[in-house]
């Protein structure tokens, strides 16, 4: 008796061996990505952050999401930028949520911090010019801030930053020559 | 050019990571001391603004980060596996419950009861016979669904009746199989009931007009009386 399988139209014909080791695939793959952009997307995040915990968190949040899609993201330039702006963009969401949060209970404690003031200690630690810094790169836009980031991070070209991006080298220098003159200018 | 154009072009310059300055640049900062040290305080500005961005992004990767990663898609795909386990059994599990209980509804005696009420009654009796044949039994069935497309498509030649039969109400079912258990005593009725019924095509009816010639309408009685 000959047994008739129905496919939809367009679509390859998969059995459940074949799915299985489709799927096996696709999980090597996958793993092989998440060795190699794991410490990209952590960066990236504790670049907005500047806290490795949330940085962290974020880092493991958008690299299941990235797992989740990865039927369409096999291509690994497409993968990289994809997963790199999905970080950056959750990272930025967690640290104005942060924001918002910080602001709240700030007024909320204003009087006894203001009794109890900053001792010397702790204003000798703080670094002020890093913490301009700082806040500088926080009112930069977007784009900027991304591709200053990006290019930041040990170990990667402004070529690749291009290809991961997928926008043109000159596109990539125009916005760092921006981001650092803004900055400078705010720095100043 | 004066000193500000310059500036500008300087700080220009070290925002776009620019190497060693030449031309007209350079040749400004050897003759002008104040654009020379505005020149010196770019460097350092941008040199630290490199540094702390690096420093931003340059952070010791935890050592958990990608475990954590692995822990969470297992979390991922063995629920999903559980899904398409659950799913595909659900699917069995519910048409078989549609099988049983489609099959139970079919067969159930009171649905057979209503089926058999519902659709009239057959009987079978000796075909094509004109003598006079006692019948030997007298089978009253509810008249079964043809279920197979041979059934359906059986062509039987006008006229030749294989089998006669007869379409009795469900109310007057008892009385006909009575009637059919009387039959071979009435002689004139088996044999015209056993005959094949002869293919003659309808012919049009005229019903004449009905005519009164005398109405007498009279008062009704009354049946209570006082």
């Amino acid at each position: 008796m000959r047994e008739l399988v129905l496919i939809q139209p367009g679509r390859v014909l998969v059995g459940p061996s074949e799915r299985e080791s489709e799927s096996c695939r696709a999980h090597r793959e996958f793993e092989e990505r998440l060795a190699e952009c794991g410490p990209l997307v952590f960066r990236v995040a504790y670049g907005v952050l500047r806290n490795a915990a949330d940085a962290e968190d974020v880092a493991q949040e958008a690299l299941l999401k990235a797992y989740r899609n990865f039927g369409r993201l096999r291509e690994p330039a497409r993968f990289r930028g994809w997963l790199v702006r999905i970080a950056f963009r959750m990272a930025l969401d967690r640290w104005r949520s942060a924001k918002r949060r910080e602001k709240r209970e700030m007024q909320r404690d204003l009087p006894e911090q203001i009794a109890a003031g900053p001792t010397v200690e702790e204003l000798a630690v703080s670094s002020e010019f890093q913490a301009r810094l700082e806040r500088a790169m926080e009112e930069l836009p977007e784009k900027f801030r991304l591709v200053l980031l990006l290019a930041a991070i040990q170990g990667y070209t402004l070529e690749e930053v291009s290809g991961m991006l997928g926008i043109p080298m000159g596109t990539v220098k125009s916005r760092l020559f921006f981001a650092r003159k803004q900055l400078a200018e705010k720095l100043r | 050019m004066s000193c500000k154009r310059y500036q500008d072009k300087l700080v220009d310059a070290r925002a776009g990571g620019e190497g060693a300055l030449v031309g007209e640049l350079a040749a400004h900062l050897r003759a002008c001391a104040e654009c020379k040290e505005f020149y010196e305080a770019q460097l350092h500005l941008f040199g630290a603004i490199d540094l702390g961005v690096r420093e931003m992004v340059n952070e010791t990767v935890p050592a958990s980060l990608l475990p954590g990663v692995r822990a969470l898609v297992a979390e991922v795909v063995i629920p999903r596996r559980m899904w398409s386990f659950s799913w595909g059994f659900v699917s069995v599990a519910v048409a078989a419950a549609l099988v049983i209980s489609v099959g139970v509804l079919r067969w159930s005696p009171e649905n057979t009861s209503k089926q058999r009420d519902r659709s009239p009654a057959v009987v079978q009796g000796v075909a094509g016979g004109t003598g006079v044949k006692p019948v030997p039994r007298q089978v009253i069935t509810a008249a079964p669904k043809h279920r197979s497309t041979e059934a359906r498509t059986e062509v039987v030649p006008r006229g030749v009746v294989k089998t006669p039969e007869v379409l009795v109400l469900a109310e007057e079912r008892a009385a006909f199989a009575r009637f059919v258990t009387d039959l071979p005593e009435e002689r004139d009725v088996a044999v015209a009931f056993t005959r094949p019924a002869t293919d003659a095509t309808d012919e049009g009816v005229e019903i004449a007009l009905l005519q009164i010639d005398e109405l007498e309408v009279k008062p009704l009685e009354s049946s209570n009386r006082e």
